[in-house]
């Protein structure tokens, strides 16, 4: 297996809230009202607060009835972590052009790999400044093509740049949105000492027994002894510790773009008839989609291939074929995505005889992420999507008709409430 | 549950699900429904319809919100002649009756 591409220098790019500032993006008026996102989950709780939001106390983690009991003006907001999803990878796919060593942490977290860039773009300060610039460019296609509104998200990242993941992160998270924060060489120690221990990736219980011990900051971590840390808390402890005291340089992991993955069928009998060749496309989408090689990465490139029946029978040795190669815009892991294209060539300009056999190729891929494996494995995302794209298209017809949207979801309000009447509520499906 | 939408919700846009419709009923000696009544606006004028209670299937109160504005409700999920299940509540407060889906 080739090992993968690593590099000690990094730069952050953070932008919190990422899904809630996605949805600010492609809606109008969303920004300056209070709003949340709910879970993607079924537990229909809040996932992400706006900040207005927050003031009204409206805190992630609590219900839809608790929300809008503090907060009546709040807008909720179905999440969409398909849409999400591809907007990271855009980021990603965007930021590959400047390094080839990315690594995707949480939906808005990205570090991209700088060894070697002093070459090419000089110091940190300008690498950063091109990342700047690259953020600029992939904002603008953030928005869902068509839409009459564009709203920049640019201004709420934010980024760091240090030696290793943990110095540019914590970098990212002291910068001011739209701004950089660049750690110099050999300054990490100095710069993290001043940081709080908030900064380090700490499940509660730790986080307060080293409040409990009096120890508020970086500084006073690396001071204790790393042997003492590591006897009271364990390997995490050490690892804690090493982070504090500027330490381990834990370097950016780039991944290597799959090779090739291909799926093959082949006829009993040659077929002609579209219907079949169409179904068969499917079934070899789905198990390309399927290959182990292709999870965390999207489709960016698909080759069809059909040997076709020859004229002559045994007696012809000319071999006849169809070729079709689609780029895709917008790369994906959604089946009914990669299949529309081919569909529409097949429709164009099909085969010019029977197909005996059918080659599918995914021959060049974009980064995706490893959240989209937290929220949906591939399948059932695309079949979410697929869902989602019928009930739409079904009511835009229904409101087109009767000029009223007559279509609901159900939220629950106070499921637990003893009164039937108070357990759910119907809103107004409007896609 | 509908597959969601991309919509903002708000909470002016709720429409409450389930809600008591008032009906006329009639008790046996022990206060149990036995007939009731519920009047519909068909267009043209009301419309009223009888359901005759075939059997209760069971019975609860709620008695809640005393701090604010109290809540006392008598409840029955009661089988109706016929076929269908529907619960019939009394608001001890106000005495009206009304019927729910169950």
């Amino acid at each position: 297996m080739p090992q993968r591409p690593t590099s000690s220098l990094a730069a952050c790019v953070w932008i919190p809230l990422f899904p809630l500032r996605c949805e600010e993006a492609r809606r109008e008026g969303l920004v300056t009202h209070p709003t949340a996102l709910l879970a993607p989950d079924l537990s229909r709780k809040l996932w992400q607060v706006s900040p207005l939001a927050r003031h009204t106390g409206v805190r992630p983690g609590m219900t839809v009835s608790q929300a809008i009991g503090l907060c009546p003006t709040l807008r909720l907001c179905e999440p969409d972590p398909v849409h999400y999803d591809n907007c990271f990878a855009r980021l990603l796919s965007a930021l590959n052009e400047i390094s080839p060593v990315i690594e995707s942490g949480e939906l808005g977290l990205a570090y991209v790999g700088t060894d070697g860039l002093e070459g090419i773009y000089g110091t940190p300060g300008r690498i950063v400044e091109v990342i700047k610039r690259t953020m600029e460019s992939w904002n603008v296609g953030t928005s869902e093509a068509g839409s009459p509104f564009q709203r920049s998200i640019f201004p709420s990242f934010r980024l760091g740049w240090g030696k290793g993941k943990f110095a540019a992160w914590v970098a990212a998270s002291r910068a001011k949105p739209g701004e950089a924060v660049i750690v110099p060489a050999g300054g990490e120690g100095k710069f993290l000492s001043a940081q709080p221990i908030a900064v380090l990736p700490l499940d509660p219980d730790t986080h307060r027994r080293l409040r409990q011990l009096g120890i508020r900051t970086l500084g006073a971590l690396a001071a204790l002894p790393e042997e003492a840390v590591t006897a009271q808390f364990g390997a995490v402890g050490r690892r804690l510790w090493r982070l504090a005291a500027g330490r381990t340089g834990e370097p950016v992991v780039g991944s290597i773009a799959p090779e090739p993955i291909v799926a093959a069928l082949t006829f009993f009998t040659p077929v002609g008839e579209r219907d079949l060749i169409e179904r068969a496309i499917d079934q070899l989408i789905a198990r390309a989609l399927k290959d182990s090689r292709r999870i965390g990465w999207r489709v960016q490139a698909v080759r069809l291939v059909a040997e076709l029946e020859s004229w002559g029978g045994d007696e012809d040795p000319t071999n006849r074929s169809w070729l079709v190669t689609v780029l895709l815009k917008d790369p994906t892991a959604d089946g009914a995505r990669i299949a529309a294209p081919l569909r529409t060539r097949l429709e164009q300009a099909p085969p010019a005889g029977a197909v005996t056999r059918l080659i599918l190729e995914f021959t060049a891929f974009a980064p995706g992420t490893t959240e989209l494996q937290l929220f949906a494995r591939d399948a059932v995302a695309a079949a979410r999507a697929g869902q989602r794209r019928a009930l739409e298209s079904a009511a835009r017809e229904i409101h087109q008709r009767l000029k009223r949207t007559c279509l609901y979801h159900v939220i629950e309000v106070q499921p637990w409430s003893r009164l039937p009447e108070r357990r759910y509520a119907l809103i107004d499906f409007e896609p | 549950m509908v597959a969601p939408a991309r919509t903002a919700l708000r909470a002016d846009r709720l429409r409450a699900v389930n809600v008591p419709r008032p009906v006329a009923v009639e008790l046996n000696a022990g206060g149990e429904p036995t007939l009731f009544r519920r009047s519909r606006d068909n267009g043209g004028g009301q419309e009223t319809k009888a359901a005759v209670v075939e059997a209760i299937l069971e019975s609860w109160r709620v008695d809640d919100e005393w701090w604010r504005q109290l809540i006392s409700r008598r409840y029955f999920e009661v089988a109706l002649e016929g076929g269908g299940r529907v619960v019939l509540f009394e608001d001890r407060v106000s005495g009206e009756w009304f019927v729910q889906t169950a």
